[in-house]
């Protein structure tokens, strides 16, 4: 809501600046967003009398005016023609300053030559001066405009102008009159609420309501014999810095009434409807309405409308209809100044895409008392300024209710507000804002809210309405304390364990949009019954290409992988936690829907991980590495680590989307968790991703179930201990675990180090032959270990391997 | 040992060869030959007991006297030769200190993740648990359960993500489905609160959704933290109170923090806490006391609780700390930029 200052200063002063009046505004719940002064940067424009126009000799489109400011004549070369002699109009004289297209650069007007004769400046169109943006022709002011006068300062173009953002229970706050109430209720200076005038007599055009809940009021007023042409140049003045587009002086009233009190007014040309007559009802099937803005409109059964004798004529507290249009013909007006029902006016609003500021206000509740208030206000100002006479009118008000008292409890609020405020001290903050306060039962207040507050309707309505008027800036702070020990889950310690320590280990976290496509998971080459083929639809997706849930995290870390590599960056190492979105089956539901059974998806906790190129990158004394299978099994061990698992095992893994001999199944602790692995040459393909991408995706959820587990430790051993090497000769196929579980084996209790620190192939081993060689490390706490106890365990370690993977050990 | 001990000639010959020593292994040698196992002196020193009394007792004198004088020289020798290693020796192992640090691959958290986990642990600090939710969620909890009007424009398909019923029940008219991505993560308010009695004091991070196209002030993922405080006595004053310990928390002691009405259909009083950053005021954290309806709603006696819940945008306040001006940022995942949080 734009409120100019001089407009609310007509109904409260309480002689502040307009930014003092800004942060009280704020303060008070009416938050002031910008201060602005849109109609003014104009300066030396004097008032002009046309005393004579002619043609330019030579142009077609040029007029030589002569313009008299009071004391002489000045000749000025103007390209509009739309001014007759004896037209008052803004002259910018040599000296004067237009704000310009761009406020920050005021353009100063000079002399200049056009067609051989000097211009002595420029006629100014509305535009030109900054008011609105009508430059059709050269701004004509009131005939009564005074000639010499500064426009700035008649036209008060420097008015400050309160741009409120105004929250959608404070309807009233949507109009200059509900904005110096509350000034009023906060400053404490005197408001003055303008006189309202009921209707009186018959206006000859009867009004029908058909449903009082959703049209409570209907005030009806007839203006007959009024001239229809522009409004006085304060008026559109004012509109403009209120952000609406002057149009002509009974279009203007109705806006200016709406602006001022609130309440939404349409005029009909009487001549143009049928009866005349004036029905409220809802739409019958097969109806149609060509609105203002010249669309023809289908009405829905559930649309209210105000209809004539032939049909409908306007849709209710949306737009009026095109048929029944104020013109430049008009002489005989009914004001429609009703009562509309939010509910009706915003699904009639949504079902047609039509949001007006009629509609905005309706949708926050305009009092039906406000109706007689805004008739007076728009009947005054068209027979003030548009000519003729009210002949009539009707107020019809079959939704009237008695209005409720809201009880509160003043012990209550001092409670739940937490503020020492004694009941009087309530009650005068409730009065401020113009309730009706009455003592009720057991010290109790019976408080009826005013008429313009349809709001308050509930006690803890009146706590907000106590503090505010108290203010908000005087709530002491005070800090309670649970009383418990707060954290997070055990769950959420682990994911961020996780989180932590991969991004230690090299690994970027990235955060890609859920939503992909259905043909993202068919290309990583899941089978058809895979369950990740499964996926949660959108209705609106905000992209038609991207209509689904991700099932897997996949899809999104690739896509981020092939944003960097289009970008130069092709070593790259990134990972997500998050969740992924699957159908409900028994053994993984959803979370419960509440009390409307509502099914809701499975949303697994995934950890994804991706990476491209060099994982340790060139340096100085180094080649690049690139990254490989095992820096991806290192990443799943550093998050075994980082929530305290104990075991690892990788078994190889033939599924997509991965290369069949270079992905590893991964069990933590014996558990399946994922799967990693180099991508299969057409997946990269399909991702454009590098080639030789690898990713994983692991159950993050099932790695964390536990939290972090802490780690047991034994005392080391006091006494020395035994180092020594193994190399263990073995069928190339034998898998690296295998042979280390035999070494192991052999090994026995006594083994605390073991480091595979070398893999061997070569002619002398013979054809598919390779060998391991291993480091270990004997400790015994309670004696000190001998060559002969190296002996023994190298043989025990020697029949180990024999018979578990059919090697030998090369000695 | 033939002959008497020639102790000048063995002092001259000692003496003589640690001079000569060039580098300290040299002088090792030296010492060696004189008091080494087979040095002169320690021969000397064995054959002594041969001798007879007056001359043992003389000529242990003179080795005792010719030891002291090698070790002296000795000392002095090594002193030196260790001087000259360390100037020429360690000048010319000297490596260039200003080629780039070796380190570990480089990785960085996610701003928006490392800021929210400050952000929780400010609560976690005062006493707040931290709980979390689904993100997709059934109208119930994102909307009726929070009081949200029927007709509440949040509700429409212009402004939330609607999902497909998993179950085949057709859309309304309106095109909704009952079931969304949320569009807050104030349905685990409602979750919480039906899921265990009152006292509640806790804290929701998580992402949340809306219609929105990415710009540089809109996201259609974003983040929130919300609290929630529910016991028996809570009051305005102390959500004033948390929300500025809040505030000054994240944004520093003198913070200056701005108090003021607002409206939030869940909450009633409602209030929004603007701090002043960068020369201009910045709403930070809607908030309110918990509007009765969604205390009943949820199974909590209005008359008998009452509590504060309060929620903030997690990427307004990461950009604040890290000078970012756009959103899209933080979801382009382009490592030029995540890699400054390294």
């Amino acid at each position: 809501m734009r409120v100019p200052l001089s407009w609310l200063h007509e109904f409260v002063d309480p002689g502040l600046s307009a930014e003092g009046l800004a942060d009280v505004l704020t303060a008070g719940g009416l938050e002031v967003e910008a201060v602005e002064r849109p109609t003014g940067g104009a300066r030396g424009v004097t008032v002009v009398e046309v005393r004579s126009a002619a043609p330019v000799p030579g142009s077609d489109k040029l007029t030589l005016v002569q313009a008299f400011d009071g004391e002489r004549e000045w000749e000025i070369v103007c390209g509009a023609r739309n001014y007759q002699v004896g037209d008052k109009v803004p002259a910018a004289l040599p000296g004067a300053v237009l704000p310009g297209p761009d406020p920050t650069r005021p353009v100063e007007i000079g002399r200049r030559k056009l067609m051989g004769i000097v211009s002595n400046g420029m006629l100014a169109s509305a535009r030109e001066l900054g008011i609105g943006d009508d430059h059709r022709g050269i701004w004509i002011l009131d005939r009564d405009a005074p000639i010499g006068a500064d426009l700035t300062e008649w036209l008060d173009l420097d008015d400050a102008v309160l741009d409120i953002d105004v929250t959608p229970d404070r309807g009233y706050a949507l109009s200059i009159l509900g904005v110096a109430r509350d000034v009023a209720a906060l400053t404490g200076a005197e408001l003055r609420v303008p006189e309202t005038l009921a209707p009186d007599g018959d206006p000859g055009v009867p009004v029908v309501i058909d449903d009082a809940e959703r049209c409570r009021r209907f005030d009806a007023r007839r203006i007959t014999g009024v001239r229809v042409g522009p409004s006085p140049a304060w008026l559109q003045r004012r509109l403009a810095a209120a952000g609406m587009r002057p149009i002509s002086n009974i279009v203007d009233a109705t806006n200016y009434a709406m602006l001022e009190t609130g309440n939404p007014i349409h005029a009909y040309d009487v001549a143009l409807l049928a009866g005349p007559r004036i029905e409220v009802r809802t739409a019958s099937p097969g109806e149609t309405l060509r609105t203002l803005d010249g669309v023809e409109r289908e009405l829905d059964s559930d649309d209210l409308v105000i209809a004539d004798a032939d049909g409908p004529v306007g849709l209710a507290g949306v737009m009026g209809g095109a048929g029944t249009e104020i013109n430049d013909g008009t002489t005989d007006v009914l004001l429609e100044v009703a009562n509309f029902s939010a509910a009706t006016v915003l699904r009639t609003a949504r079902r047609h895409g039509l949001h007006t500021e009629g509609s905005r206000r309706w949708e926050r509740m305009v009092p039906p008392s406000s109706a007689p208030v805004a008739a007076t206000v728009a009947a005054g100002l068209i027979t003030r300024h548009a000519g003729g006479a009210v002949v009539g009118g009707t107020d019809h008000y079959p939704g009237r209710r008695e209005p409720e008292a809201v009880r509160l409890r003043p012990a209550r609020a001092r409670s739940l507000l937490g503020l020492d405020l004694d009941t009087g001290a309530q009650q005068a903050a409730l009065e401020a804002i113009g309730c009706t306060v009455n003592e009720g039962a057991a010290g109790e207040l019976a408080v009826v809210p005013p008429a313009y507050r349809p709001d308050l309707l509930l006690e803890v309505d009146l706590y907000e309405e106590i503090v505010r008027i108290h203010g908000y800036g005087r709530v002491p702070e005070t800090v309670p304390s649970s009383g418990a020990a707060g954290g997070r889950s055990p769950r959420d310690v682990a994911r961020r364990a996780v989180r932590r320590a991969l991004a230690g280990a090299g690994w970027t976290e990235v955060m890609p949009f859920p939503f992909v496509a259905d043909a993202d998971l068919a290309v990583l080459g899941l089978d058809a019954g895979d369950p990740r083929r499964t996926t949660v639809a959108l209705v609106n997706p905000l992209s038609k290409e991207e209509s689904v849930l991700r099932t897997t995290l996949l899809p999104g870390l690739l896509r981020a992988v092939r944003h960097n590599a289009n970008r130069q960056t092709t070593d790259l190492a990134i990972f997500e936690t998050g969740p992924a979105f699957l159908p409900p089956t028994p053994e993984e539901p959803g979370a419960d829907g509440g009390p409307t059974g509502v099914v809701l998806p499975a949303e697994p906790l995934m950890l994804a991980l991706a990476a491209a190129g060099a994982f340790e990158p060139a340096r100085h004394d180094r080649p690049p590495r690139p990254v490989d299978l095992y820096d991806l099994l290192g990443a799943v061990e550093v998050v075994r680590r980082s929530v305290g698992g104990r075991t690892l095992e990788a078994r190889p893994t033939d599924e997509p989307p991965y290369h069949p001999g270079r992905a590893a199944r991964v069990l933590l602790d014996g558990v399946d968790v994922g799967v990693v692995g180099e991508l299969h040459p057409r997946v990269v393909a399909a991702y454009e991703v590098p080639a030789r991408t690898l990713a994983g995706e692991l159950r993050l959820d099932r790695i964390v179930a536990e939290g972090v587990r802490h780690p047991v430790a034994a005392a080391p051993s006091p006494l020395p201990g035994l180092r020594f090497d193994v190399a263990v000769l073995v069928d190339e196929g034998v898998p690296a675990a295998d042979v280390e579980a035999a070494v192991r084996a052999g090994a026995g209790d006594g083994l605390t180090e073991l480091t595979l620190f070398d893999v061997f192939r070569g002619p002398q081993l013979g054809e598919g032959r390779k060998s391991l060689a291993y480091a270990l490390r004997l400790d015994d706490p309670e004696r000190q270990l001998s060559d002969v106890d190296e002996a023994a365990a190298i043989e025990a370690v020697a029949r180990s391997v024999a018979a578990r993977v059919d090697g030998r050990l090369r000695r | 040992m033939n002959g008497t001990f020639d102790a000048e000639g063995v002092r001259r010959d000692a003496l003589a060869a640690i001079a000569a020593a060039c580098d300290l292994a040299e002088l090792e040698a030296a010492k060696a030959a004189v008091v080494g196992r087979r040095g002169t002196l320690t021969a000397a020193q064995r054959s002594l007991g041969a001798l007879p009394e007056d001359e043992r007792r003389r000529t242990g004198a003179a080795v005792n006297a010719v030891r002291a004088a090698v070790a002296q020289a000795e000392a002095a020798r090594r002193a030196e030769l260790e001087d000259e290693r360390d100037r020429v020796v360690l000048a010319q192992e000297a490596i260039d200190v200003t080629l780039p640090p070796r380190t570990p691959p480089r990785g960085a958290l996610h701003p928006i993740n490392e800021t929210m986990d400050a952000m929780l642990d400010i609560l976690v600090g005062l006493g707040y648990r931290v709980v979390t939710g689904p993100e997709v969620e059934s109208d119930w909890y994102n909307f009726d359960a929070l009081n949200t009007p029927v007709d509440h424009p949040a509700r429409t398909l212009k402004d939330s993500i609607y999902v497909r019923s998993l179950v085949d029940v057709p859309p309304r008219a309106d095109g909704t489905t009952g079931i969304l991505l949320r569009t807050e993560t104030s349905p685990v308010q409602a979750r919480t609160m039906l899921a265990q009695p009152p006292p509640v004091y806790v804290v929701i991070p998580g992402r949340v959704y809306r219609q929105d196209t990415p710009d540089a002030t809109h996201l259609p993922m974003f983040h929130q933290i919300e609290g929630l405080a529910v016991d028996t006595d809570l009051s305005f004053t102390d959500l004033r109170g948390t929300l500025a310990e809040l505030a000054r928390a994240l944004l520093g002691p003198e913070t200056g923090l701005r108090f003021r009405p607002h409206y939030f259909p869940f909450t009633e009083p409602s209030a929004e806490l603007d701090a002043w950053h960068s020369g201009r005021w910045m709403e930070l954290l809607g908030s309110g006391m918990v509007h009765p309806n969604v205390l009943r709603t949820c199974g909590y006696d209005p008359e008998q609780v009452q509590g504060f819940a309060f929620g903030m945008g997690v990427e307004r306040m990461a950009m604040v700390r890290h000078g970012i001006g756009d959103l899209r940022l933080f979801v382009e995942n382009d490592l030029r930029f995540l890699s400054a949080f390294a």
